[in-house]
C-alpha cells in the first residue's frame, strides 16, 4: 500500500513538472519575436499563428475556469454562459467604436457589466435548479445574442447590427504578445480566484450547496446571495475575456461573440480537466483547445485523415469533436485530473467501472 | 378584425408544428428525465428522409412521414440502448453534454452527405389556400395541425392502451418500483426514446414542406420545444398539445408587433419560457410532481 502511494506520489510529481515545463515554454516562447530577441539570434520559437492559438487557449482558460465557479463547484449547469462574453465584448466594443474611450479604461466596464447582467438574471433564474436552469441559461444566451444583433435605434442598428462592429486597431508595439499576455493575465486571475474560492468560507458555501441545497441553508449559508454572487463572479470573469477579444479581434459580431458552441466547449473543458477543481478546466482548456485545433488541420503538426478531402476536413473534425465528447462523458466522467490524484489509475478496469456507474 | 382572426389561424396552425417537436421530447423528458439536444437534429433527419423520397421518387411529402416514423424509432432505439443507456444514472449535466455530442455527430454527418445546400418539399398544393373573404387558410400547414394532433393522440393511446405503453408510464410514475415488477428497463427506455424519435421524425416531414431543410435547421427546434414543453407541463401529451399551440398563438402575435419582424422569436420564446418557469413552474396544464 505504502508503495502504491509513493508511485503515485512520484505520477503526480511528474505530471506537475511536465505540465510547468509546458507552461514555461508556452509564456516564454513568444517572447523570442521580440526584436531584442531576433537582434541577439534568439530563433524564432512562436511565429503569428501559434500566438492566436495561444491567445485562443488563454481565453478559454478563463471561460472554463470561470465556469467552474458556477457550474463545478455550485454544482449549477449554466449553459449560457457565452451571453456573458459577449456582452464583455460588446460593452468594450462599443465603447471604443462608439463613445472613443481608451481601451484601457474600456476593458475593466466590460465585467461591470457583465456581472450586472448577471445579478439582474441570476435573482429569477437561480430559483429554478436542474434542467430548468440549464436550459433557462441557456435561452438567456440565445436570446441575448439575438437582441444584440437586431436592437434597432431611431432606425439605425444599436449594437452594429447583422454588419458587426469593427474597432480602431489599438496601437502598441508587439500588438500580438501585448493580446497574448493580456489574455493570460486574465487566466492567471480567474485561475486565483478560484483558488482563493476554494479556500474560503464563501467556497464552502458553495461547496454545501451543490451537495445538498437545503442543507447548506439550514446550517445558515444563504443560499440565494451565495449562488448569485458565483453566478456574478463567473460572469464577471467571462465578461473581462469577451472584452479583451473584442479589441483583440478588432470585428465582433453575433458569430463570434455569442456561439453557442462556446457554452458546450467550456463545459467540456471543465469536465475533461476536472470539474471543482483549481487547475482542472484550465488543463482541459488546454488539452481540448489544442485537439480541436489539431483535428481542424490548423496546427503546425498536423496529419492526414485518410479518404477525407480537405473540403470535408473541418466537418469531419466536428463530428470527431462530437464522438469524443460522447466518449468523455461516458468513459472518463470526473475528468483526467482524476487519474493525477493518487487514488486511480487509467486501465481497461478503471473505463469499465466509469461504465458500470452510471448504465443502466 | 380579420387581421386578429388571421393571426389567430396562422399562430395556431403554426402551433401544429410546435405540438409535432415537443410530443417527443416531452415524453423522452418525462419517462427519462433526459433533456435532449439531440432532438433537432433527430427532427431534421425526418426532413431529409421526406425530402429524399419526394426528390427521387416523388412520393407526396404526406405519404413519407411513416417512414419518417419508422427509421427515426430504429434509429432512435439504437442510439438509446447502445448509448445513452449507458451514462443514464449519471448527473443530468452528463446526459446534456452526451445529448449534445449526439446532436453534433448527426448535424455534421448530415452535412457530409448532403452539404449546405437549402432542400425544399413543394408538392403542387404548397402555396395554396382556401380563401375566406380577407382571411386565408393555407392548405399544407392546416394538414400538418391534423398530422400532428394525430401523432398526439397516436402517442396518448400507445401510452395508455399498450402493454410497452404502460410500462412506459409505471417507469415515468417510479422507475424502482417498475424494475421490480419485471420491467425491463433497457428495452423499455429504448422504446420510449425511439418513440420520441419517431415524433421528431414526423415533425420533420411536416417542416420539410413549409421551409428550407439545412443540416442545421433542427437547432431552433430543439430550444422551441423546450419552450413548448415548460409552456404546457411535463408529464401529459394534451399538455404538450396546448403547449405547442399557445407557443404557436405568442410567436404569431410577438411577430405581428410592428418593428420586431420574425428576428426576436427566440427572444420573445425564452422571455416567456422565462416567466413562466418563475411564476408558474408546472406549466399552464401540468400537474406538481
Amino acid at each position: 500500500m505504502i508503495t502504491r502511494t509513493q508511485a503515485d506520489r512520484r505520477w503526480r510529481r511528474v505530471f506537475l513538472i511536465v505540465g510547468g515545463v509546458v507552461a514555461a515554454y508556452a509564456l516564454l516562447a513568444p517572447l523570442t519575436s521580440l526584436d531584442a530577441a531576433q537582434a541577439a539570434n534568439i530563433p524564432l520559437l512562436a511565429d503569428r499563428l501559434w500566438f492566436r492559438i495561444a491567445t485562443f487557449i488563454a481565453m478559454f482558460v478563463v471561460m472554463a475556469t470561470a465556469w467552474n465557479l458556477i457550474g463545478g463547484i455550485t454544482g449549477y449547469a449554466a449553459f449560457g454562459n457565452v451571453a456573458f462574453f459577449g456582452i464583455g465584448a460588446y460593452t468594450t466594443g462599443m465603447l471604443i467604436a462608439k463613445a472613443k474611450w481608451p481601451f484601457l479604461l474600456a476593458l475593466p466596464v466590460a465585467p461591470v457589466a457583465a456581472a450586472l447582467f448577471a445579478t439582474l438574471v441570476g435573482l429569477p433564474l437561480l430559483r429554478l435548479r436542474g434542467h430548468y436552469f440549464a436550459v433557462a441559461s441557456l435561452g438567456v444566451g440565445v436570446a441575448v445574442g439575438e437582441l444584440v444583433q437586431n436592437l434597432d435605434f431611431r432606425g439605425q442598428p444599436m449594437f452594429g447590427g447583422a454588419t458587426g462592429l469593427f474597432l480602431p486597431i489599438y496601437a502598441v508595439p508587439d500588438r500580438d504578445l501585448f493580446f497574448f499576455y493580456l489574455m493570460v493575465l486574465a487566466a492567471a486571475l480567474s485561475i486565483a480566484v478560484t483558488w482563493w474560492v476554494l479556500r474560503s468560507r464563501f467556497g464552502y458555501g458553495l461547496i454545501a450547496i451543490r451537495e445538498n441545497e437545503e442543507a447548506a441553508a439550514v446550517i445558515g449559508v444563504n443560499t440565494t446571495l451565495y449562488k448569485v454572487a458565483a453566478f456574478t463572479l463567473a460572469a464577471a470573469l467571462t465578461g473581462l475575456a469577451g472584452g479583451i477579444f473584442s479589441q483583440w479581434n478588432v470585428f465582433i459580431n453575433q458569430d463570434n461573440t455569442f456561439p453557442i458552441e462556446y457554452n458546450v466547449q467550456m463545459i467540456l473543458m471543465a469536465l475533461l480537466g476536472g470539474t471543482g477543481t483549481v487547475l482542472g478546466p484550465a488543463a482541459g482548456a488546454v488539452l481540448l483547445e489544442l485537439l480541436i485545433q489539431f483535428l481542424g488541420g490548423s496546427l503546425p503538426i498536423s496529419f492526414e485523415i485518410p479518404l477525407v478531402s480537405d473540403a470535408a476536413r473541418p466537418i469531419v473534425a466536428q463530428v470527431m469533436l462530437g464522438v469524443l465528447l460522447v466518449v468523455v462523458v461516458m468513459f472518463v466522467p470526473r475528468g483526467v485530473i482524476d487519474l493525477f490524484g493518487g487514488r486511480t489509475r487509467l486501465g481497461w478496469a478503471y473505463l469499465r467501472r466509469s461504465l458500470r456507474e452510471t448504465s443502466l | 378584425m380579420a387581421d386578429f382572426v388571421q393571426l389567430v389561424i396562422l399562430g395556431l396552425l403554426a402551433g401544429g408544428i410546435y405540438v409535432a417537436v415537443g410530443v417527443g421530447f416531452s415524453l423522452v423528458w418525462g419517462v427519462l428525465n433526459i433533456v435532449n439536444l439531440a432532438h433537432g437534429a433527430l427532427v431534421i433527419v425526418g426532413g431529409y428522409i421526406t425530402w429524399q423520397l419526394f426528390a427521387a421518387l416523388h412520393i407526396d411529402p404526406f405519404l413519407t412521414l411513416p417512414v419518417d416514423a419508422v427509421a427515426l424509432f430504429v434509429l432512435g432505439y439504437a442510439l438509446q440502448r447502445g448509448v445513452i443507456n449507458r451514462i443514464i444514472r449519471a448527473p443530468l449535466l452528463f446526459t446534456f453534454l452526451l445529448t449534445f455530442g449526439v446532436n453534433l455527430v448527426i448535424v455534421n454527418i448530415l452535412l457530409l452527405i448532403f452539404g449546405s445546400d437549402y432542400r425544399s418539399v413543394t408538392p403542387a398544393y404548397s402555396g395554396q389556400g382556401l380563401e375566406l373573404g380577407t382571411i386565408v387558410i393555407p392548405y399544407v400547414p392546416v394538414i400538418s395541425l391534423g398530422v400532428a394532433i394525430l401523432l398526439a393522440t397516436l402517442l396518448a393511446l400507445v401510452l395508455n392502451r399498450t402493454r410497452i405503453g404502460l410500462a412506459i408510464s409505471a417507469i415515468a410514475a417510479d422507475r424502482d418500483a417498475a424494475q421490480l415488477v419485471g420491467i425491463d428497463l433497457r428495452h423499455a427506455y429504448a422504446v420510449t426514446y425511439g418513440l420520441g424519435a419517431a415524433c421528431a421524425g414526423v415533425a420533420g416531414g411536416l417542416i420539410a414542406m413549409i421551409q428550407a431543410v439545412t443540416p442545421t435547421a433542427g437547432e431552433p427546434y430543439t430550444l422551441q420545444a423546450f419552450v413548448v414543453v415548460i409552456l404546457g407541463g411535463l408529464g401529459r401529451v394534451s399538455a404538450t398539445v396546448v403547449g405547442g399551440l399557445a407557443f404557436g398563438l405568442v410567436e404569431a402575435f410577438g411577430q405581428s408587433i410592428p418593428g420586431s419582424g420574425s428576428v426576436f422569436a427566440n427572444a420573445i420564446a425564452f422571455g416567456l419560457m422565462v416567466i413562466v418557469l418563475v411564476t408558474r413552474p408546472q406549466g399552464l396544464l401540468g400537474r406538481l410532481r
